[in-house]
């Protein structure tokens, strides 16, 4: 059987280019930490029945930034954000935006708010074009202010060209941005995105996060759930980790991953678990069964356990950069699919 | 811990009585303006069925039956056959278009397409979507009373002015068929399943209620069934210009207080559907 050792820091890694740079100060992150609180959700609970789907989550949103919930399927992700924006009324708790009860003004609330739900609920008996024009009509936008309006946001989602098909005709990456579209009508202080890249082909979802990154840049606040590890990372300021609809662990995605697991980690098979278990309580460090082998963390000096590693000449030994995959499975013992 | 943290009263999404959402006009208009939108863009093929139902009804049951029943006698006076069932097609219209549209189109809004879903992500509350839909199907079902009279008007067998007081009366009866639509569309699972009322209830009431013969023919106890239900009331009150029951105060507080009922019940069977 032929051995397989590799380390994982051939390919560059956006990752670890902004693990270099954090070490530098960050005026955007900075920034948004002095930005004010835009959503603010305090001890919310969800029970069906007497089940428990969401205990006692509480956060904070401020201006411009990019929350993301990140979280099992299951997890109490789009029963949150459903409180969140006032499609699931909470079993208590409150949510507010700026000075406005989300629980009892909601459609005020919703005013300022754009959602796109995990579903395309576009509207099939209209055309693309005036799917945004009758939508925009529910924020006493019409005539021709919603024509220009429907006609802006299609130029910014690029669906011009589509901009008089059937919903029918269009792909499900251009369903989405439309979706987004209809959802920026009112330039919302917060948009909600819910598994909004689900099911997308690799294409569709890097042109969807261009659009998440504009925004940003135009200083929406968005509240992301995504159980993509890179989508997560590449788009969230903020991570808000959730299980058993109970929050976990926050923090930006390097902080979660440097404080979690460490710099590296190592995928190996092909040794026993008894030698991993001794390896790892003699360097101290993190490790459990991954597939047909192991995933180790590797200690903040890591060329000894490396070298011994090598050493015992396994099947397969990878050395890479560590994750927010590898934080969840440390933390919840289940990967994020 | 859970057990500790006791729920609030609100863990099933629903409480009776619903909880009654911010209304503005504006809201349930969009809403209803949606709505008349996609009626709009295939308006002539959506006219099609509440203009030829009652003419073929008339022409068929009309020319038809008229050699055969020639007059009817109904409140001791002798009318002929096309005057007594010129008004009961306006009612039918009423009937089918309003309870059609709550029923297939709204659970289709509801279950296929999402209609409801997405419009609840705009600034709308629940209640001015509920409002919005209900007052879309009556408005179908007062396209059909409305088309239906002026043929009875241009056939010279209802004049304008017994139109015009039938208008508010076929209003009465749109709002509640459009309830008992709605009712139906939050209730059933399938869309199969709408075919349960229709044929439990609705095309009893077109049979019976005396949209095609006095119900006096009918043996008594089926008489007094056909009376209670909804569609003799309206039948009754619409052939006003023929003869008013002693009861016709009666019967539109009997429709009113089942309109209250409906849209009360379509409400309790929808907001948990959308509001969890």
């Amino acid at each position: 059987m032929g051995k397989i050792i590799a380390t994982g820091t051939q390919t560059p890694d956006p990752l670890r280019r902004s693990i270099a740079d954090q070490s530098a100060i960050d005026p955007l992150a900075q920034s948004i930490q002095s930005a004010p609180v835009v959503l603010y959700a305090d001890d919310l609970w969800k029970f069906y029945g007497d089940h428990p789907v969401v205990q006692g989550v509480s956060l904070e949103l401020r201006g411009g930034e990019v929350l993301g919930l990140l979280g099992p399927n299951g997890a109490g992700k789009t029963t949150t954000v459903g409180m969140l924006y006032g499609g699931v009324v909470p079993s208590r708790g409150s949510v507010k935006l700026g000075s406005i009860s989300v629980q009892t003004a909601g459609h005020k609330a919703r005013a300022k708010m754009g959602i796109v739900t995990q579903e395309d609920n576009l509207d099939p008996d209209f055309s693309v074009i005036e799917n945004l024009i009758h939508f925009a009509h529910h924020y006493r936008l019409t005539g021709k202010a919603a024509r220009t309006c429907a006609g802006e946001l299609l130029a910014l989602v690029n669906l011009e060209d589509q901009a008089h098909q059937a919903i029918d005709e269009l792909s499900g990456g251009m369903k989405r941005r439309l979706v987004l579209a209809r959802a920026l009508i009112n330039r919302p202080q917060v948009v909600f995105l819910d598994e909004p890249t689900t099911g997308l082909d690799p294409d569709a979802r890097q042109e969807f996060w261009k659009l998440v990154t504009y925004l940003k840049q135009q200083g929406s606040s968005i509240l992301l759930t995504t159980h993509y590890m890179d989508e997560a990372q590449r788009l969230c300021d903020r991570l808000m980790l959730l299980q058993e609809g109970r929050f976990i662990d926050q923090g930006t995605p390097l902080e979660l991953i440097e404080r979690t697991i460490g710099r590296e980690v190592v995928e190996i098979a092909g040794i026993d678990e008894a030698t991993v278990q001794k390896l790892a309580a003699q360097t101290q460090t993190w490790w459990r069964s991954f597939g047909d082998g192991f995933l180790m963390a590797l200690p903040a000096e890591p060329s000894g356990l490396w070298q011994q590693l090598s050493g015992l000449q396994p099947d397969r030994l990878l050395r890479r950069h560590a994750n927010l995959e590898d934080v969840f499975l440390r933390l919840t013992g289940d990967r994020l699919e | 811990m859970t057990q500790a943290i006791k729920p609030l009263s609100r863990t099933t999404g629903w409480q009776w009585p619903p909880e009654w959402q911010p209304v503005t006009l504006w809201g349930i208009y969009s809403v209803w303006h949606r709505h008349a939108k996609v009626y709009q863009r295939t308006w002539l093929v959506n006219c099609l069925p509440p203009l030829s139902e009652p003419i073929i009804y008339l022409v068929a049951f009309g020319y038809g039956l008229t050699p055969l029943v020639g007059e009817v006698s109904y409140f001791d006076r002798t009318v002929p056959y096309l005057n007594f069932i010129a008004p009961a097609m306006m009612a039918v219209g009423v009937l089918f278009q309003s309870f059609f549209e709550g029923a297939y189109a709204s659970f289709i809004r509801l279950n296929f397409q999402k209609t409801w879903q997405a419009l609840l992500t705009a600034p709308l509350s629940f209640t001015e979507v509920f409002l919005g839909d209900w007052l879309w199907a009556t408005t179908k079902g007062m396209i059909a009373g409305s088309l239906t009279g002026l043929i009875a008007v241009v056939w010279g067998l209802y004049s304008i002015g017994h139109f015009l007081v039938a208008i508010p009366i076929m209003l009465l009866g749109s709002l509640l068929f459009a309830a008992m639509g709605l009712f139906t569309a939050g209730s059933v699972r399938t869309v199969d399943q709408v075919n349960i009322p229709i044929f439990m209830l609705i095309v009893p009431m077109f049979t019976l209620c005396g949209t095609y013969f006095p119900r006096e023919t009918l043996p008594t106890v089926l008489k007094y069934v056909a009376t209670i239900l909804p569609l003799s009331s309206l039948i009754d009150l619409l052939r006003w210009n023929l003869g008013l029951s002693p009861f016709w105060g009666l019967q539109i507080l009997w429709l009113l207080g089942l309109m209250v009922i409906f849209v009360l019940l379509a409400a309790r069977a929808i907001y948990p559907q959308l509001i969890k």
